[in-house]
């Protein structure tokens, strides 16, 4: 695992709050040390929106249990920066869509979006 | 000027940065190269590079570029910030000390916002390819 995906798991608050297989909620506080503020960027500190993607794709891993890859961002949009030592709620939806597994969350502070993606996952790691 | 450090161009630092040199820059086009290290942040115990990374490769490549136009027309690089992203396709895979090559391409570029094409190639195989809109902060602009 990858020193990202372990600050981001060390991030997160509480168990999965998922409302069904397909469906899933955590909360999550990105402290001044977590690993994705470094260089992001000195003295005006924001979580990367990579952090962002790739924290609900481990979410979504963990609901599943298994290894999802991101094969595509269908759309993203990132409306406000996330600051640290914010709570942020990231939720999800899982369902397929012509046969693509797509993953529609939302990452919201203090009840307001922050940000919306559409995900396209597939399962498995890819090898060399 | 080209080949420059793209540390000399972007508000980016260690462990974020990701793109080591921008390399050419032709009429809105730019191409940056990058290397990321076995212990960067994205790589797991194998190498592999975290799909993520395709994306801000672009990203920071774009800003490589602006910040280089920006040093060209006498103006310390200003600040960009991603605002979205559309269509990006992730279709292989990057290892740690791979050499990648992101290619940008400004599609638009209308009242501070720019949309950007890009694509991460590793050799003849391609990585990744998206399209992402950046807000650019005008320096010479009052307030916040």
């Amino acid at each position: 695992m990858s020193a990202l995906r372990e600050g981001i798991d060390a991030s997160k608050l509480g168990d999965l709050a998922g409302t069904g297989t397909e469906t899933g909620a955590r909360r999550y506080r990105f402290g001044p040390g977590f690993i994705g503020f470094s260089g992001h960027f000195p003295g005006n500190p924001i979580l990367p929106a990579i952090v962002q993607i790739r924290a609900v794709v481990s979410l979504a891993e963990a609901e599943s249990g298994k290894t999802l890859r991101l094969a595509a961002v269908r759309s993203a949009k990132f409306l406000t920066p996330i600051r640290p030592d914010e709570d942020v709620w990231i939720r999800y939806r899982r369902r397929v869509d012509s046969g693509m597994d797509i993953c529609d969350a939302t990452l919201s502070v203090a009840e307001k979006t922050v940000a919306a993606f559409q995900l396209e996952l597939a399962e498995g790691e890819t090898t060399r | 000027m080209l080949p420059i450090s793209a540390e000399r161009l972007i508000p980016h630092r260690a462990p974020m940065r990701l793109v080591d040199t921008l390399v050419s820059v032709t009429d809105g086009c730019a191409v940056a190269e990058s290397v990321l290290p076995r212990s960067t942040m994205m790589a797991d115990g194998e190498g592999k590079i975290d799909e993520v990374a395709c994306m801000e490769l672009i990203a920071q490549s774009y800003a490589a570029f602006r910040g280089y136009m920006d040093r060209m027309n006498g103006k310390p690089p200003g600040e960009g910030f991603l605002v979205g992203v559309r269509n990006l396709e992730i279709t292989g895979t990057a290892y740690a000390g791979d050499r990648l090559l992101t290619s940008i391409r400004t599609v638009a570029a209308v009242g501070g916002f720019a949309v950007v094409e890009g694509a991460v190639t590793r050799g003849d195989e391609t990585l990744a390819t998206g399209t992402l809109t950046l807000w650019l902060v005008d320096p010479d602009a009052g307030g916040g």
